[in-house]
């Protein structure tokens, strides 16, 4: 297998985007992965474009963002994983342009969520998880991660107070990024007196929906070589499922068996291990998300996740260095955006560009991306 | 047709497993098991995973059950908002399988933690509406 490289990357603002359609997000992060990648938009033979289409008043989105990129007649569609699109789409790239039938190609994540009323998004929201057996009683996106959050209190002694400590790291180091929709620090007393969302998640447990993009320029090893002077590697991709109904997983739900499998692989390809990594982007979709991750991943023993957050083991200058951009829970989630835009940091900071947020000498960045309530979970290693 | 009145709020309306709903009639929990194999499902499956076969015989379920994890929900979906907060629950019933329901407001919220005994018992929803909870 040939080396593929990422050799530009783009990002928008993200939040509430009143100022912005779909198509304009997309044209926004894309346009600046190109001037970051320095070249220009016939070098693109085929985009694809990843969003949670069922947001998008647009139907096959892939059809109007390719468009309005100036990227026709090369080939152009969509992916979707839900919250796990773009790292998905990325995986889809990479096969493409192994095989031969690409060179270049642009990943694409765009999400426009805040044209949907609050009652639409919870609609939506409302059917996240299996239509049949579970929507039926109320369920939401936060009741599924709250029960994960229940069962690791009950097993760990997990608490409140430590899951808010997720919350204040991640709006700390999202205070330092222009591109976060949370741009002030948060105490965990603000935390911890937020109203219940779904018990034990409270309002700033969770992240929050917003629009935005980001976009990945990949090419093959030659021409990544040819077209950039730093080309970011794409080392190990891993991508396993779950069961989407709650009822059909097995074990006590104090974890995500879906991370851990596609960390394997991703080790696996990438020849590391989690000691191995320097800097990494979680899915913190929800406080205690970030702390089954730490332990999914192979960065804490089961039911010690919580340590390495006590001892400030995932800040600048810990062990090992999580969300350093402020994660979902700062920058805000446009859904089909979540896992490209956690690559664009990544990639930032292979390149030793990330500013204020930079891990010291990283080489080796490790990206999460969890889909829904936990069917997909996509795992992506890059290598400087 | 007609199986939307499963649950408090039904999404799908048509389905080959639709004897459920005559089961809950009778205040009864019933499972689906393949005729070739002998597995049993539940949620109920019209067909079986591991051989493929569609000939399934249903059987009635005790209800006995241990709970796994639950929340508490104050932020629903437009459709439950006014039923807020309502508790939901994840438990292993005696056969090993597991179900997803809501558990009874009757139940003390306090007493709730992994591996409490609860009962899942059919409810009745608004109108003709069935489904089951723990309680």
């Amino acid at each position: 297998m040939g080396r593929i490289g990422i050799i530009g990357v783009g990002h928008t603002k993200f939040g509430k985007r009143n100022d912005a359609s779909l198509r304009e997000l997309a044209f926004e992060a894309y346009s600046s992965a190109l001037d970051d990648a320095d070249i220009v938009s016939s070098r693109i033979d085929g985009s694809v474009v990843c969003s949670a289409t069922h947001y998008d008043k647009q139907r096959s989105p892939a059809g109007v963002v390719a468009e309005y990129l100036g990227l026709n007649p090369q080939p152009t569609f969509n992916v979707e994983a839900a919250c796990a699109s773009s790292a998905v789409g990325l995986r889809t790239a990479w096969a493409l342009i192994t095989s031969g039938l690409h060179d270049v190609m642009a990943v694409v994540g765009v999400q426009k969520m805040t044209e949907l009323s609050s009652e639409e998004i919870q609609e939506l929201m409302g059917r996240a998880g299996d239509v049949m057996w579970e929507s039926p009683f109320g369920t939401t996106m936060p009741a599924y991660y709250a029960m994960y959050a229940t069962a690791h209190m009950a097993k760990y002694g997990t608490t409140e107070e430590q899951m808010a400590l997720v919350t204040v790291k991640n709006r700390k180091y999202g205070s330092k990024n222009p591109n976060a929709m949370f741009q002030k620090p948060i105490t965990a007393d603000e935390v911890l007196k937020s109203r219940p969302v779904s018990a034990p998640l409270k309002l700033f447990d969770c992240c929050a929906n917003a629009d935005g993009a980001a976009c990945l320029i990949i090419a093959n090893a030659e021409k990544a070589k040819k077209l950039t002077d730093r080309p970011v590697w794409i080392a190990g991709l891993g991508l396993a499922s779950s069961p989407m109904s709650l009822a059909g997983r097995k074990g006590p739900l104090t974890s995500f068996d879906v991370t851990k499998n596609a960390a394997k692989a991703a080790y696996q390809m990438a020849g590391v291990g989690p000691n191995d990594v320097d800097v990494a982007e979680v899915h913190d979709s929800f406080s205690i998300t970030e702390i089954l991750n730490y332990e999914d991943l192979g960065f804490a023993k089961p039911g010690s996740g919580t340590r390495l957050l006590e001892k400030g083991e995932t800040e600048l200058g810990g062990k090992i260095p999580v969300n350093t951009d402020g994660g979902l829970i700062a920058k805000g989630h446009p859904v089909g955006a979540t896992g490209a835009s956690q690559l664009f940091a990544l990639t930032k900071q292979l390149r030793n560009e990330a500013g204020s947020a930079q891990v010291d000498g990283a080489k080796i960045g490790l990206a999460q991306n969890i889909g829904g309530i936990g069917m997909y979970s996509a795992v992506t290693i890059l290598k400087a | 047709m007609g199986f939307e009145k499963f649950g408090r709020f039904g999404y799908v309306s048509q389905t080959k497993i639709n004897p459920l709903l005559s089961y809950l009639e009778k205040g009864q929990i019933a499972a689906t098991k393949c005729k070739k194999c002998g597995r049993t499902y539940f949620p109920p499956r019209a067909d079986c995973l591991d051989c493929r076969h569609s000939a399934i015989e249903w059987v009635v379920l005790d209800g006995k059950s241990n709970l796994i994890t639950f929340t508490n929900v104050f932020f629903a979906p437009p459709v439950f908002q006014p039923e807020t907060p309502y508790l939901l629950g994840l438990a292993e019933l005696t056969n090993g399988l597991r179900v997803f329901a809501p558990i009874s407001p009757a139940v003390d919220k306090e007493q709730l933690k992994p591996g409490l005994e609860l009962s899942l018992k059919v409810a009745k929803g608004s109108g003709d509406n069935l489904y089951y909870w723990l309680e």
